[in-house]
């Protein structure tokens, strides 16, 4: 009796523990996710931004469980695995989490069209951002098409990827 | 774990944000900068995460196949029927080669030309690709301790893919022939004109430092030149696809971003490129380095 009273609390522990890191540890599989190589023709240059989409649901939903020095981390670590200067990512997230954090309460607890919009929103900016940072690094103007192209595919995938998240958050973050 | 006041963890968070966006700041240009620095982090990096990627990348791969697979199946039939055309010609064309090939042993004996140097080859997985439009290369699966070295070239059965950047003990990084930062030395076959092949991060490099009046039509073949010693002479890299005013366009034979497989080739040519990349002031832009290392003309 004791032993599984022990053991229940043993295991509401580690569930909590693995809750709490669910966001990091989502948002690492969406950096694997995004680098991996697809044999799909034009891919490698329009893969969706799917770090992008995971900073900006835990944004939301668990802000305090995905904190700026996580972002800057994973950031860095992309950046690192695809050969981009490092700290181009980073940067781009740890701004997309500021903003988002700030306008929080507009997406919070409302129909799925807002959050949509909301990230609409936030990818076109950073991918535009992201297009004038590496015009500025390469004192080049680079072709606009597949950061065009890349914006549109990220948007259009953003519901089955929050989909997925909130699947993930609703199973284990039974409690708020 | 020291819990925290909520106030002094509110302060501490307006603190730790900017803090954080300056490093990052900090970061990129520090990066633009010391490249020497930033090859051996992110070689670091590379060789730690290459072997979970490595697994990580396998059911997408394993997926792919089967799709492969399965078209095949619809196509067998007329498949079978163009390979068996095919196989006929090529025996023609066997013993045509054989016949060359004796013929231009006995006059190379008759010339006592020293043989060119065997290649080695290598097959490495690729595991990650660079997730962007800004930066065009790959990592594969296999690194110094497989003797990949800087430099090296890294061709398909189709052609040049590009060539090794950055090696790691387990990991190496690929630069691919359309990344901003690529100069290939190439000829235009047919006319024999020599030109730079240089990427843009678009999917069709182009010709710099063609003769003006070269005269290049849609569909020449465009080959390594050998010119400073990072490839070996006439391996195969695209045709001209488009002739865009004076910079013509090149498609290249392989299919970059589909690429699954790459084989790294050791020309024994490794050597040409210097060891470290050197640290050149930035007056020029990013893509101004040539393929053999050294900054090229303007």
């Amino acid at each position: 009796m004791v032993l599984k009273a022990v053991t229940a609390a043993t295991r509401q522990r580690v569930d909590n523990a693995a809750a709490r890191l669910l966001p990091i540890v989502t948002t690492l599989i969406a950096v694997i996710i995004s680098i991996q190589p697809a044999p799909i023709p034009g891919y490698a240059a329009v893969a969706p931004a799917f770090t992008l989409m995971a900073v900006y649901h835990w944004t939301i939903y668990r802000p305090r469980l995905l904190p700026p020095l996580s972002v800057f981390l994973i950031g860095v670590t992309q950046d690192l695995l695809t050969g981009t200067p490092p700290g181009v990512n980073a940067l781009v997230m740890l701004l997309a989490r500021a903003i988002v954090l700030r306008l929080r309460r507009h997406f919070v607890d409302r129909p799925f069209p807002f959050v949509w919009t909301g990230f609409t929103m936030l990818s076109g900016g950073a991918m535009l951002f992201l297009w004038a940072l590496y015009c500025l690094l390469d004192r080049a103007l680079i072709d606009f098409r597949s950061t065009i192209f890349r914006a549109v595919l990220t948007i259009s995938l953003f519901p089955a990827a929050s989909f997925l998240l909130g699947r993930t958050q609703r199973s284990l973050m039974s409690t708020g | 774990m020291i819990r925290l006041s909520s106030l002094r963890r509110t302060s501490l968070q307006r603190v730790t944000f900017p803090l954080l966006v300056l490093l990052s700041v900090t970061m990129i240009l520090l990066g633009k900068a010391d490249q020497v620095m930033l090859e051996s982090l992110r070689i670091a990096v590379a060789d730690a995460a290459a072997p979970v990627l490595e697994i990580l990348s396998r059911p997408l791969s394993a997926l792919a196949d089967l799709a492969t697979r399965a078209r095949r199946l619809v196509s067998v039939y007329q498949d079978n029927d163009r390979l068996a055309e095919e196989n006929e010609r090529l025996i023609g064309w066997q013993h045509a080669a054989l016949k060359l090939a004796s013929e231009n042993s006995q006059l190379r004996e008759l010339l006592k030309l020293t043989p060119e140097p065997a290649a080695t080859y290598l097959t490495a997985r690729v595991v990650a690709n660079s997730g962007g439009a800004y930066v065009r290369s790959v990592m594969v699966y296999a690194g110094s301790e497989n003797g990949v070295a800087r430099g090296q070239a890294a061709v398909t059965g189709d052609g040049l893919v590009g060539r090794v950047s950055e090696v790691g003990s387990r990991a190496a990084r690929v630069l691919l022939v359309t990344d901003l930062n690529s100069r290939v030395p190439v000829i235009v076959e047919g006319s024999q004109q020599r030109a730079l092949l240089a990427g843009d991060n678009s999917e069709r490099p182009y010709l710099r430092y063609l003769d003006t009046g070269a005269a290049i039509r849609i569909g020449d073949r465009i080959v390594t030149s050998g010119q400073g010693g990072v490839f070996p002479p006439g391996l195969p890299v695209g045709v001209v696809a488009s002739l865009d005013g004076g910079a013509p366009r090149v498609e290249p034979y392989v299919e970059l971003s589909r690429v699954g497989y790459l084989r790294i080739v050791d020309y024994g040519l490794a050597d040409a490129l210097p060891k470290p990349v050197p640290i050149v002031p930035r007056g020029g832009r990013r893509g101004e380095r040539s393929a053999d290392g050294q900054q090229s003309r303007r």
